[in-house]
Order: structure tokens, then sequence, then C-alpha cells
């Protein structure tokens, strides 16, 4: 899945090592999961459809119920798993971005479906390297906090399913939420 | 990134920020100018980056606060949009992006040389992963195969410079089906309609081996022409034996969608053509009551799971009440759809219907207002139907209506409906055949037992039709006939008898040497096989055969099944080495008519399995090859003839002490048959002994008993305590209770076995010798040597009656009547039968096996009570070689 430069966790026992460990179809599927599930959440975007359910949760409720019955998915528990969801979203979405990046430069990767300079993936591409960048800075300060960030924003957990898997309070994950949105944000202006 | 606006901070300096970040968000937006000069009085860049933090905390306008959704889309949304319409796609020439998917996106195309249209799909980003080209690749493989009107056919595939797969499939313009039926306000009957068009689509796929297993509403299309299609085979699975699926641990990944999903998917269990019926069930659910059976939106995954697997849905009846379809949802009629709903989607697989068949012949019941094939789980449905439909009239006890119910005549309106329904179509003899070969043709799930109730009232209504045409003798006997077989393979016997004979009796009015009265003589012939009469049976065989041969010129097929049927009859009488003979002969005549054909595959089986009981191992291998190899030819890989072969090979393999090959046989042949019978059926329960053989010949017991218990309770359903078959099982368990020293029980099982084989053969039979001879086993075991010698020379006597000298059985029988000679210190009797079973044995074994050994220390002993030191030595020195070498 290309080149990653995380830092660690703060377990120590990255959501990466676990799945390598785990059967390598697995590992695959989560990420055509993942894949699948964002093209979802960008066509409900593009459609416009205020009736629709446009949660990332659905993509981990499902994808837990595909892989749920696999054996290297089956002895994490379904909060772990769906840790282990943001951590695939984000890096599919990552790769995706990188990868456009490098076709917009014309770079060895470049693709034959190229893209038109200034459209709005190329803007959203450039961002969410930057948010990707800007969360393994923010690992290096404060690993948890990273983590509470991936979860929440990749993987649609809400605030009490977050504190059950950090194990902390509501009020911390509040309270470290804010002042990780703060900051990511100002990292986000800079690059821009 | 190298245009990092700023080193991050390290922790301590982190904790600080948000220290401070905390403190001054709680103050008024003017206040924090103050209070930061204060705090951070020298250090500018904290004081900034604080700052800074409570800027974004107010405007809340990052990438963050947009959602996943918003940044999915800024970053995937457009990609395909710049797509270049004149990249080639072969002929096909792209007009506009018509359906998008996670898989793939679809476009509308135009072909332009034709002018036709084609829909293109493409797969999304393929660099991603590996799982999804080969999910791609697979779907148009399986494509390539199926050519039905209602799958949308494969046109045309490739691959673009960069990677990217495509396909170019069949355009269909048209909505979705629940969709479609909404919109155009079908009633019941259309929607039926729609529905059973579906299932044909399905048993098309289901033919070809192919599992859709992504069944749902968005998957089928329906034209504007009011036709169906089936879409979307991403991950269909191709049943095959090569597949990972015949391992037993296979779990898959299987992408389908959860409120379609069978049980066993949602387990992670194996799939097959009984997935399929689930979802069609879900779907004929949703058509019916216009909502689905199980509602999973915004539920977690484990509640989804627990509802699918667990709760109950509200009948269709009860859920379609108010809807155009269900005008007259609250009618009685309406509880025959609830049953056929409910048995689709049955939580345990094998109470589903059987194939998709099944289900199409109860859509039609329904249709023309027959009883369904289908029950509920209680009685009470049959006999609910039969007083609805006869309320007026009925007056009977409640008794009758039991014994009619029982003797399977279901109704005089319903046969008398039968019958102008029969005269309205047009052939007679054409007729016979369509519903013979409607009914039998399939061969691999024919009588299975889930269909056998409705072959019967279909034969029944058969037999009725028959008595009618009695101006019509030749089509009449015909008729008998036909009836008569189909009944015995429903094992029927009594009703079987009673056809044949009456169509050997009207056949030999009309022409007393006619061929039909030949084919009548032989297929009574074989069912007196069945009931066990065999010299009656050997008898009208070879009448059979001897007119066969004077009317009809030498190879002819006639010719070819009586003598098949002979060699059958002297297999069964266990007088191998005539049937033997014979079965070259048949085998000879059906190889010269067609040499791939079924007969060829019968006659190589059989003619295998009288080598392998005459202790002909090598030929009787080949020849078990040569038929698997022409069923695979016949009928590809997965057919119960196939599942046949590789348990016989197995059967070899065991005999020749090669146990772990055995097993890997039986499992492989246990496989295809439980895929085709189900798992309560005499031909999976057959596979099922085969392999606890396999497994209680490795000392695995625990695995074994269970399978083999199994396979009796089966057994005795279907042919009763006094079977051969349930024979052969028995012997198992005894074996093993007899290994477990359970001496009472194996004593009991083979005891059984004796009677049973005295009880249907009637004369010395090897079956009854290995019975025998395994009573003995138990003596010898309990150290009562004087009753082993009895049981034991009782088997050696009539093994020798039946079967070759040479016959490892004897082989075996004689190294056990020495072993228990010689405990009873009579050396020089236990010397003959010790070194004739060795004798033997080594000609026929591997000098590995366990009797082998046995017999050789036995003659060490032997040797040295008797003082012959040479032969001592010497057999020490062979014993020795063999237990180096392993």
């Amino acid at each position: 899945m290309g080149s990653n430069t995380r830092g660690p966790d703060a377990d120590g026992e990255s959501p990466d090592e676990r799945m390598q460990s785990a059967d390598r179809d697995a590992l695959d599927a989560v990420f055509s999961l993942a894949y699948e599930e964002l093209r979802r959440l960008a066509s409900v975007v593009r459609r416009n459809d205020p009736n629709a359910s446009i949660s990332p949760t659905t993509l981990v409720n499902e994808a837990w119920l595909r892989l749920a019955a696999t054996p290297s998915v089956a002895h994490t528990s379904p909060l772990h798993f769906r840790r282990i969801a943001a951590r695939a979203m984000r890096q599919v979405l990552v790769d995706i971005a990188r990868r456009k990046h490098a076709g917009k430069r014309g770079g060895p990767d470049a693709i034959v479906i190229t893209l038109d300079d200034g459209n709005v993936a190329a803007q959203g591409s450039a961002d969410l390297l930057a948010l990707d960048h800007a969360l393994d800075g923010l690992a290096q300060m404060n690993p948890r906090q990273a983590q509470m960030v991936e979860c929440r924003f990749f993987g649609g957990l809400d605030v009490a399913e977050t504190a059950q898997l950090l194990d902390i309070s509501e009020a911390t994950v509040l309270r470290d939420w804010r002042a990780a949105r703060a900051w990511l944000a100002t990292e986000l202006r800079d690059a821009s | 990134m190298s245009d990092d606006p700023r080193d991050p901070l390290d922790a301590e300096q982190w904790a600080r920020v948000q220290q401070l970040f905390h403190a001054a968000s709680a103050l008024p937006a003017d206040a924090w100018g103050a209070y930061l000069a204060e705090e951070t009085a020298g250090e500018p860049s904290l004081c900034a980056t604080v700052r800074a933090m409570l800027t974004e905390d107010a405007l809340r306008g990052s990438l963050l606060d947009g959602g996943l959704a918003a940044t999915a889309h800024a970053v995937l949304s457009d990609d395909h949009a710049h797509l270049p319409m004149e990249t080639a796609f072969g002929p096909y020439r792209l007009l506009r992006q018509i359906g998008e998917g996670g898989m793939a996106v679809v476009y509308l195309a135009e072909r332009a040389d034709l002018g036709s249209s084609a829909a293109v799909k493409l797969l999304h980003d393929p660099w991603l992963s590996p799982a999804r080209r080969e999910r791609f690749a697979s779907e148009q493989r399986t494509l390539a195969q199926l050519n039905h009107p209602g799958i949308a056919h494969l046109y045309d595939a490739g691959v673009l410079p960069d990677g990217t797969q495509w396909i170019a499939m069949e355009y269909v313009d048209g909505e979705s089906l629940t969709e479609y039926c909404r919109t155009h306000a079908l009633g019941l009957d259309a929607r039926l309609q729609l529905f059973r068009e579906v299932c044909d689509a399905v048993q098309h796929a289901h033919g070809h081996l192919v599992v859709h297993r992504d069944l749902k509403p968005s998957n089928i299309l329906v034209t504007h022409a009011g036709h169906v299609k089936l879409l979307d085979f991403g991950i269909a699975k191709q049943l095959d034996p090569a597949d990972s699926e015949l391992s037993p641990t296979k779990t898959g990944l299987q992408l389908m969608t959860p409120a379609y999903a069978s049980p066993e998917q949602l387990r992670g269990e194996t799939t097959g053509v009984y997935t399929d019926v689930y979802a069609l069930g879900v779907v004929l659910y949703e058509m019916l009551a216009g909502t689905l059976p199980f509602d999973i939106a915004g539920r977690t995954p484990g509640e989804s799971e627990m509802l699918i697997l667990t709760a109950e849905p509200v009948r269709p009846s009860v859920a379609a009440r108010g809807t155009t379809q269900g005008a007259d949802a609250n009618t009685a009629s309406w509880a025959d759809l609830d049953v056929l709903c409910f048995t689709a989607m049955h939580r345990e697989a094998s109470r589903r219907y059987r194939t998709v068949d099944a289900l199409i012949r109860d859509i039609d019941h329904y249709r023309r207002k027959e009883p369904l094939e289908a029950r509920p789980d209680s009685t009470t449905y049959r006999l609910g139907k039969f007083v609805r439909r006869h309320r007026g009239a009925l007056t009977a006890s409640i008794g009758v209506l039991s014994i009619l119910l029982v003797t399977g005549v279901v109704s005089a309106a319903r046969i008398r409906t039968a019958r102008d329904a029969a005269v309205v179509e047009a052939d007679r003899a054409q007729r016979i055949q369509h519903f013979t070969l409607s009914l039998f043709a399939g061969g691999a799930e024919s009588s299975e037992p889930g269909d056998s109730l409705r072959a019967v009232t279909l034969v029944e209504r058969g037999v009725v039709e028959a008595a009618t045409l009695g101006a019509e003798p030749v089509v009449q006997a015909e008729l008998y006939q036909t009836l008569g077989s189909i009944f015995q393979k429903l094992g029927q016997l009594d009703r079987a008898d009673t056809l044949l004979q009456q169509a050997l009796r009207s056949r030999r009015r009309l022409a007393a040497d006619h061929p039909d009265v030949a084919r009548s003589l032989v297929a009574l012939g074989l069912l007196r096989v069945e009931q066990s009469r065999l010299p009656e049976a050997e008898q009208l065989v070879r009448d059979g055969l001897a007119l066969s041969q004077r009317v009809r010129p030498a190879g002819h097929l006639d010719v070819a099944v009586a003598t098949t049927a002979l060699g059958r009859v002297l297999e069964e009488r266990a007088t191998y080495a005539d049937a033997i003979t014979v079965m070259r002969e048949a085998l000879r005549l059906h190889t010269a008519i067609a040499p791939v054909s079924p007969d060829v595959v019968t006659a190589a089986t059989q003619l295998g399995n009288d080598l392998f009981y005459a202790g002909e191992y090598d030929r009787a291998d080949s020849l078990f090859r040569h038929s698997m190899t022409v069923a695979q030819a016949l009928y590809g890989d997965r057919h119960p003839l196939v599942a046949d072969a590789l348990i016989n090979m197995g059967a070899v393999r065991f005999q020749r002490a090669d146990y772990a090959a055995a097993e890997r046989l039986d499992r492989d042949g246990l496989q295809i048959m439980q895929f085709v019978y189900g798992t309560e059926d005499p031909r999976t329960a057959s596979a099922l002994t085969m392999l606890g053989r396999a497994l209680v010949a490795q000392t695995r017991f625990s695995e074994a008993v269970p399978l083999v218990k199994q396979a009796l309770a089966i057994q005795e359903r279907v042919y009763g305590n006094v079977s051969p078959k349930v024979a052969s099982t028995v012997n198992e368990l005894g074996i093993i209770a007899l290994r477990e020293k359970q001496f009472d029980d194996a004593d009991a099982y083979f005891a059984r076995n004796t009677d049973i084989y005295r009880a249907v053969f009637k004369r010395p039979h090897n079956l009854l010798a290995t019975a025998l001879a395994n009573r003995g086993s138990v003596f010898s075991a309990r150290g009562d040597n004087v009753q082993a010698e009895r049981y034991f020379r009782e088997a050696v006597a009539v093994f020798s009656q039946t079967v070759a000298p040479t016959h490892v059985d004897i082989g075996i029988a004689r190294v056990k009547l020495g072993r228990v000679l010689l405990r009873q210190r009579r050396f020089a009797d236990a010397e003959r039968e010790s070194e004739a079973g060795l004798a033997i044995l080594t000609s026929q074994m591997s000098p590995g096996a366990s009797w082998v050994k046995n017999a050789r220390s036995d003659l060490v002993q032997v040797y040295d009570s008797l003082g012959r030191s040479a032969k001592a030595a010497a057999m020490r020195v062979a014993q020795a070689d063999t237990l180096l070498k392993r």
C-alpha cells in the first residue's frame, strides 16, 4: 500500500502491524471496502441527496459484518475493527490523493486518465495530503490525540465510542479533540 | 513534506500549548491577547501557535469540519468526468456515464460499426488492490459462460494501457425490480411472473455451476418490454472441485449486501445454490410485502447479524396488507405465499428449496392453484389446504382425510384438474418423454427426498392418465413401464412392481417376441435385484437378454443394456468371475455405440466394482479412473458420478492400506455429494460412511463416530432396518466399538449384520463372511479363542465359496484364525493358517500393512515354538526390514 512514515501509536502496536499479521486477503478486502465506501460517500455528496446517509459509520458496520467471519478479523473486537477500518479509510484516501498528485505533476506514476489543473479534486487531494502529514506531526506530539482524530474523522466513531476505545472519559475526548482540531486546522491553513 | 511551516512541537510544549488554549478559550475573544501576552512573555512562537488555534477554533472551516464525505468527494468524485471519450475500448465509443458503484463506473457506449449500444464497465483505480482486480476478472469469466435472455451478455473485454480493466456488456435500459413493481403498480400475478423470470435466469447460472451470491433488486433490472435482466456477477462463485471451497475450513470474504445475505454468508460458511435460493426468498418477500423482511438500517453489525440469524420476520401476507399486490392479502391463498417465501428463505439451508427449479415449480403450483410441494414446519398446512379447497363438499372425517394424504392421492378434484390439463397437451408420446425428462433427465438432483413427495404426486397423476389410455395399448404399456421405473427410483418398489408387470403383460399380449417385451423383462429383473429376489432377477434378465439377442442386430443398444443388467445381477449374487466376463462384454458394446456416454460410465464403474470385489485392485482402479474421465467429459467436475468414481478410487486406496489417500478421495467425493444432494440423502450417507471408515483406519475415532452415526440414521430412514446398505454402516460402528473395546456393542452390531445378510442373500455371500469374521474378531479381542476360531473358520468357508482363493479378505481371515490357534497353542494348525494368510497378503498388500506384520510376528512365535529356528530367523529379518523401511 505505498510508503508509510507514520509514527507509532499510543499503545505501541500500530494497526498496521496488526493488519500485517492478519490474513492478506482480509487486509485487501478492508481496503477494497474502504475504497467502495469512499466512493459511496463521494457520490452522495455529488448527488446532493439530503436523505442519503453520509455517515462513514455505514462502511465500518458493513465491513465488520462482511469480515467478521474471517479468521484474521474474528479475534478483534468490533470496536478495534473500527479502528482498523478508520486506518484503512485514511490510507486508501491518502494513496489515491498521492497518486493523483503524482499524475498532476506528471511524475513517474502518471496515469493515462489525468486531471485538469485547478479542479476541485486537485485541491481536495492537496488538502488531504496536508492533513495526513499534520496528523503524523500530531502523532509525534501526542499519539493518542492523533489516533482519536483518525477514529473520529476517518472512522466515524462518536464521542462515547472514542472514549471507550481509548479508555478515557468523554470529557477528555471533547477537550483533546477540540485542541487537536484547532491545531490541525492551523497546519492545514499554513500548507495551503 | 519539505514545505512544512514549522517544526512540530515536542510533547511537553504541546501540553503547554493545549493548557493555554483551553484556558484562553474560556475567556472572551477580546481578552485572549492580554492573557497570552502575560502567560507567554518571551515565547512569541508559542503565543502565535495558541493564537492561531484560537482563531481556527472559532472558524470551524477546515477540512476536518467538512466531514469525510466532503473530503472523499473532493478527492474522488470527478476523475472520470474527465475520461477521454475517445479512448479506445475495443470497437466501443463512450457516450455518457450511466452508473457508478463502489467497484466500477459504467458508461453507455456505442459500437460505431454496428450502430448498437453497449454498457462499458471500467474498474476504478485498479492499482489499489489485487482483490478488486480479481473480482472484476472473475465477473468477466463468469459472464462469458452464461447465455440466457435473463442475464446481461458479455460482449467484449480488455485492458487500457494504464492497466484499467473494462468489459463491454449488453446495455439494459430499465428499472430495478422493486422500482418497476412500484412504478407500474403491478398486481400479485404480474409480480410472480417477473419473479419467475428472475428464477429462470438464476437457474441458468446454476446450470453452469455459477452461484450469483449477491442477488438483490438493484442487480435485477426490468426492461421496458417487461423482461428481467440479471446484472453484476461481481462476486459470483464458480463451483469447482479445484476451488479452495474443498477445504473444510474455507471462509470467504463475501462482499455481499447484508440485507439480502443468507445466514451462512453472515457466518462465513460455505455458500452454494442454497445461498441464491435464500436471496431469491428475500427478493420475493420484498416483492410481496413491499418491505424487507429484516430492517437492518441503522443497526450495529452485531444487531443486524443477530436479527437475520434469529428474528422471525412478519409474514408477507401481513406486511402486504393495504398494498396493490396485497389487495387480497388476508385471504387464505396468501398463506401459501407465506409458506413459499419462508421455505425459500429458511434459516437452515437444508430446509430451503433444494434448487431454484423446485422454487419455480412451487410458484407455478401456486399460480395454477395447486398444492405446494413445500410444507411448513407442521403438517397442518397440507390438511388446511385440503380443507380450504373443498370446504363446500367436504364432510368426510379427518381419519379419511389422513388416509388420503398418506396414500398420496390428494383429491379427486386435483386429479380431474390434472387430467383436463393433460388433455389439452398435444402429443402423448411427447408428453411421456417430456414428463420423464423433466423429472429425471437432470439426473443429479432428480430423486432427492425433498423432491420425492412431489414426484410421487406427479407419477400418481401419470398413472391415472395412463389408465384412461386403454384404446392405445402401446402408449399405455410404455407409460406403465416408464412410471414403474420412476417409482423404482423413488424407492416405491411395490408400486413399481405392479406397473412393470402390467407393462410386461400388456406387451406380451401385443407380440410375444417384440423387443419391448425384452426391455420389460430386463426392467422387471432389475426391480427384483432391488427387492433382493436375486434368482428371479437373474432368470428375468437372462430371458430378456436372450430375446434381445434374437430380435435385435448384434451390438444393438438393447443388447448392451440387457448385458449390463445381467452383470449387475451377477454382481449382486457375488459371482464375480461371471460378472466380470459379462461386464467386459457390456462395456465393449457400450463403448462401440458411444465411447463418451452415460452408459459407458455405468458399465466401467460396474466392471470396476466387480474387479474390486474380486480383489483385482489395479484393474479396478483404472476402470474407476476411466469412468471418472468420461463422467467429467459429460457432466463437468461436480457430478455425483464423478463423486462415485472418487469414492471408489478411495476404496482401492483403503484396501491397499493407504488410508490418508483414501480420506482425501472420500472427502472430495463427499463434498460433491453434499453439494448435489444435501446432507440428508442416502448417497451423502454412503459417502459419510466411507470417510468415516478412512478415519477409523487412522484411529481417529472421535472424528469418525458422529459421521457414521449420521449416515446410519439417514439409511435406516430410507432403506428400513434390514438392508445391506444399513449393514455396511452398522459394520463400521461395530469396528469402532471393537477398537474402543466396547465388546458387547461390537458383537451386537456384527450379529445384526450376519442376520441382515442371511435374510437378504439366503446363500453364501462374501459380505456375510466379513460379518462372521468380524464377530470372530470380537471374541478374539475378549480372549475367547474357541468362539473366535469358530467364527473365523465359518468366515473362511463362506469366503472360499464366494471369492477367489487369493482374495485379501481370505488372507486376513486366515491370519486372524492363525492367531487364535496360536493362542490355543495349536502351533501346527496355526502355522498352516498364518502361512497361507501371509502368502495371500504379501501378494496383495504393502509389506507394511498391519496384517502382514501381524502374520509375521505370529509366525515367528509359531516357528520358535515348533523349533524351526531357521524359519523363525528368516521371518525376523523380513519383519525388521519392513520396520526399518518405515
